[in-house]
């Protein structure tokens, strides 16, 4: 389908990754994912999907990091992100770290109701 | 000397405040003043030392006798006996009356009423007494210290526990670090001149971490200027263990209930994707939401094991394995984790290692310490080429695990503590329950578990692991 929005899936935990994205895709939309921000922001220059999933705590560069690029790139910015994460005290963290930055469209803690976040998926891009 | 000018210096002679006398070469009393009069009475005919001391005969050591001798003035202390009884201490003055020709033809005796000021000595000297002994005994380690942290004072205590050497930093000796702490309590109290407090971790001369809660207060001058600052540090290991023990119990239940949010979230997806796998007929995607499915249970398992090990007593269920196969599994298990962080786990294995264990204690031992290292090398910014090491080898009578990195490694202070319940170095990233569970694994089996680390170059932990079940199994503290 040549209008099919494109989701990019960023988190380091593979499993997550599987799930996520053939969820994503049993619901219409095409997916590419990341395993860590440093590649999920690359893929967003690279494939300028219409929303991202984004992780919060990963190894190798945190959800964190990429959020603040994404608010630093005039195009990048535009792009609604929901964060996925996984323990509360992520999120705590992920609030205090993103001072002075816009809030990202949507928040869900693991483990994640797909219903709600299909919803909000349909209502942030259709 | 004319009249007038005499009664004066009667007048005078009887108003001094102490005991005067005038004497002759006999000792006996030809003058006294009103004082003396009032608290020895008569003199007439009377002996010096028959008024003063109720004695026979002369004093073996006399000022009066030696001013005679040598025409000096002398000074002596003695204790004289009021007549009504009462024993005065007095300051003895001796000066000497020369008659015309120069020679020494009485002596004046000046004695001065110290009693009052004996007793404050005494007083003082007691006073210092106890607070030396409370100092010393107090069963708590107190140091006193400079502004430049040199110890000038130490108790008994502190002394045994920490070789402490009068004149050496208070950071050398209680953490055995080459530079002062951050925050440092007693800098605070010389900064503002006020009481601080706060707990602690520190090492005994044998290396034995010790728990403190830690008291700073000024010691001022007269001038109220802060001269050196007093810390005493009560030992709260104890304690602490039991709060530990009890704090860790919420921490468990809100680390266990993170870590189900994560792993459900895992089996939520699997049974996902088995679903519409089903749906589909997709059998790829069937066989991955199983597999997700499968991990999830594996986690929740060693999550739950790991619970166990810590919150009960857990004796280990013993079997003989091989420790070879075990290290295999195991890094087997691990390389990918490890790949996908630049890091290559490398494992040598010599023998088959085979030894008497709770393989699913052995199991977690191991997979801290390999996940630990790991870590070590994932946090390391300044190399490349990152490797995690585990090796196998065999002893007559025991069995050695080495688990090296070249990480981050770790500085004297961290390696000290890296057995201490809940002391993690990653910050949030660490429960500090790991490496206190590996020890306690350790010793369990009688064995043990012997640290080397550099900071910047790595780390090396060596388990020694004895082939046999031991009949005795030391046990140091609570059990886990």
């Amino acid at each position: 389908m040549a209008n099919q929005k494109k989701i990019l899936v960023v988190d380091d935990e593979p499993d997550m990754v599987d799930w996520l994205t053939a969820f994503l895709q049993d619901n219409g939309y095409d997916t590419i994912y990341a395993y860590d921000g440093f590649d999920g922001f690359e893929k967003v220059k690279a494939e300028k999907p219409d929303l991202i999933t984004l992780d919060i705590s990963m190894d190798k560069e945190s959800g964190i990091k990429m959020y603040r690029k994404l608010h630093d790139d005039p195009e990048a910015s535009k792009i609604p992100v929901v964060i996925l994460t996984g323990v509360s005290a992520d999120f705590k963290r992920f609030i205090s770290g993103r001072k002075l930055v816009d809030p990202p469209q949507a928040y869900f803690e693991k483990p994640v109701d797909r219903d709600e976040l299909l919803q909000k998926v349909k209502e942030l891009i259709g | 000397m004319d009249q007038p000018r005499r009664r004066y210096t009667d007048k005078i002679f009887d108003a001094l405040p102490c005991y005067l006398t005038v004497q002759d070469r006999n000792f006996s009393i030809i003058e006294a003043n009103e004082s003396f009069r009032a608290d020895f009475g008569d003199y007439e005919g009377r002996y010096c030392y028959q008024v003063y001391k109720q004695r026979p005969e002369r004093c073996e050591d006399c000022p009066v006798a030696r001013t005679f001798h040598d025409g000096q003035k002398h000074r002596s202390e003695e204790i004289v006996t009021t007549l009504d009884g009462r024993q005065v201490s007095v300051l003895v003055y001796t000066t000497p009356i020369l008659d015309d020709n120069g020679n020494v033809a009485e002596v004046i005796e000046m004695s001065t009423d110290v009693t009052e000021l004996q007793s404050l000595h005494k007083e003082l000297r007691t006073s210092r007494r106890k607070y030396r002994q409370l100092f010393e005994d107090v069963p708590c380690f107190i140091s006193i210290q400079d502004r430049d942290l040199n110890i000038t004072e130490a108790n008994r205590l502190h002394r045994e526990t920490f070789g402490t050497a009068y004149g050496k930093k208070c950071f050398e000796v209680y953490k055995h670090r080459s530079a002062e702490c951050e925050p440092c309590t007693v800098k605070r109290t010389f900064d503002d001149g006020v009481t601080h407090s706060h707990e602690e971790v520190v090492t005994s001369q044998t290396g034995e971490p010790i728990n403190v809660l830690v008291h700073t207060a000024p010691v001022r001058t007269e001038n109220g200027e802060i001269e050196s600052v007093i810390e005493m540090s009560t030992d709260i290991t104890r304690i602490r263990e039991l709060q530990d023990k009890l704090a860790s119990v919420g921490m468990l239940i809100s680390t266990v209930s993170h870590g189900i949010k994560g792993l459900l979230n895992g089996l939520d997806g699997g049974i996902y994707l088995i679903n519409s796998g089903l749906k589909k007929d997709d059998r790829e995607r069937i066989d991955k939401g199983w597999d997700i499915a499968l991990r999830n249970v594996r986690r929740i398992r060693s999550m739950v094991m790991d619970i166990l090990y810590y919150a009960k007593d857990r004796e280990p269920n013993w079997e003989e394995v091989g420790g070879a196969d075990l290290v295999r599994e195991i890094c087997n298990m691990l390389t990918e984790r490890a790949k996908k962080l630049e890091v290559e786990l490398r494992t040598k294995v010599e023998g088959d290692g085979r030894f008497e264990c709770d393989p699913q204690m052995i199991r977690s031992l191991l997979v801290n310490l390999i996940e630990n290292s790991i870590d070590a090398c994932r946090i390391d910014g300044q190399k490349t080429g990152h490797y995690v090491q585990v090796e196998l080898s065999e002893k007559p009578e025991a069995i050695q695990l080495l688990v090296t990195d070249n990480g981050i490694g770790m500085d004297r202070e961290t390696r000290e503590k890296v057995f201490s319940l809940f002391f993690s170095s990653k910050g949030a990233g660490g429960t500090g329950l790991g490496l206190f569970i590996s020890n306690k694994i350790a010793q369990a089996h009688g064995g043990r578990i012997l640290v080397e680390s550099e900071e910047g170059q790595g780390s090396r932990f060596l388990v020694e692991l004895p082939r046999r079940r031991p009949d005795i199994i030391p046990t140091e503290g609570d059990s886990f």
